[in-house]
């Protein structure tokens, strides 16, 4: 068999290059997006699934990828977007996800009850407070990032995070019975 | 900073590295120990936000991957099409084979498979000479330049040793592959799929196959390709 070595290496060296750089990022961040991807899905699986879908957009997008700082955001972005894909595809296949709750998913191995009361609340919250906070607290986004990612203007994002915090605070002292209503 | 203020910040941004927030702190012990039970609290937040991670899941997201990128190649058929891009795979693989390498192979033959026709339009022309050389395996010559030739490497298509060339387009590659017509299974003169279209000819006793995207461009490609390449039985 001929071979034209020069080109193989080229090649080789180029997808190589491309094949290290997905891994790193896989490794990197699958653990963030997946936390993430619970939050905002509510159902572990689908959250799973949502995931896989997400990394093999960025694995076919890659190339866009310039500045290793916005990895993170980007990767976000991406499962925003097949999140919302999701709904488009199943438009009439739809579990009412808002009953599945996170914490019954959760393994409470030692979990301290506390703990899960706070995990309540924070479901109970309303999307608009949830999200930013989510963001914020467990991707480390700052409040630009985030107003990016939710397309709202900073303000709105810091007044959101301040009255999420509010509502969590007065759920953890009255009891995470009390339903929360979104008041702005 | 006013009380208002202070407390505001903080409840929006608890690890906030503001310097006014970080100076009332110093400065106020009442401040400080809302500070302080804010933090606690934000911990709690952090510990409840947390999300057991499958164990796997990072591998399992490496393999969706290959297996993907696998899938589409294979679905481009039927055989002669998914040797387009498959072409590569035999060169990579031959050249691993001889290359002790710490990288996954098959990580690399795949990846390289799907994304073949991209990465070849970086190579070539290549001359008259090295084309001719290679169409010798098959009695066979070029007596006038096709197109630039951008790569011209051997493939199995279906068990049969074929020669292979890529060639620029002006719409996008074109693929022309040389194998002997004996022991060759039936081709039909055309094919076409929702990407590519094909033509498949007899110069003598030597199958000619091309494929391309566009057919108008496929169809002159072709004749150009029944006048410049000449066989001996």
């Amino acid at each position: 068999m001929t071979r034209n070595i020069p080109d193989t290496d080229a090649v080789l060296s180029d997808m190589k290059t491309k094949q290290l750089k997905y891994e790193a990022l896989v490794k990197a961040y699958h653990a963030d997006v997946f936390r993430y991807a619970v939050w905002l899905i509510k159902d572990r699986a689908i959250a799973e699934d949502v995931v896989q879908e997400t990394f093999l957009r960025a694995w076919k997008s890659l190339d866009s990828l310039q500045d290793d700082a916005a990895a993170k955001a980007w990767l976000i972005t991406i499962l925003r977007r097949e999140n919302a894909r999701r709904f488009e595809r199943k438009a009439f296949d739809l579990v009412d996800i808002d009953d599945v709750s996170i914490a019954d998913q959760k393994q409470e191995q030692g979990t301290v009850a506390e703990r899960r009361d706070l995990r309540v609340a924070i479901e109970k919250l309303s999307e608009e407070y949830r999200e930013p906070l989510v963001l914020q607290v467990m991707m480390g986004f700052s409040g630009d990032e985030i107003a990016q990612q939710l397309g709202l203007n900073k303000n709105t994002v810091m007044t959101r995070l301040f009255r999420a915090r509010s509502q969590l605070k007065d759920l953890m002292t009255t009891g995470v019975s009390t339903e929360v209503k979104a008041s702005g | 900073m006013d009380e208002l203020t202070f407390r505001r910040t903080l409840y929006a941004d608890p690890r906030t590295r503001q310097t006014d927030v970080l100076n009332a702190i110093q400065d106020d012990t009442h401040k400080r120990r809302f500070w302080e039970e804010l933090q606690a609290f934000e911990n709690e937040i952090e510990a409840a936000l947390d999300i057991d991670v499958p164990d796997n899941l990072s591998q399992k997201l490496l393999l969706k991957q290959s297996i993907k990128i696998e899938t589409e190649a294979r679905a481009k058929q039927p055989w002669y099409w998914a040797m387009a891009a498959t072409i590569a795979l035999a060169a990579v693989l031959s050249f691993a084979l001889i290359t002790p390498t710490t990288s996954s192979l098959t990580f690399d033959a795949i990846t390289h498979v799907a994304h073949a026709s991209t990465e070849v339009s970086k190579y070539g022309p290549l001359d008259m000479q090295t084309v001719n050389a290679k169409l010798a395996n098959y009695n066979g010559t070029m007596s006038d330049d096709l197109g630039e030739i951008l790569s011209a490497n051997f493939c199995y298509l279906d068990h049969i040793k074929s020669l292979h060339l890529i060639i620029k387009g002006e719409t996008g590659l074109l693929s022309l592959f040389v194998l002997p017509e004996e022991g060759t299974a039936p081709v039909e003169n055309s094919f076409s799929n929702h990407e590519y279209n094909g033509l498949s000819f007899l110069l003598e006793s030597t199958r000619v196959i091309v494929v391309g995207e566009d057919e108008s461009e496929l169809q002159s490609f072709s004749q150009r390709a029944r006048e410049y390449l000449s066989f001996s039985a």
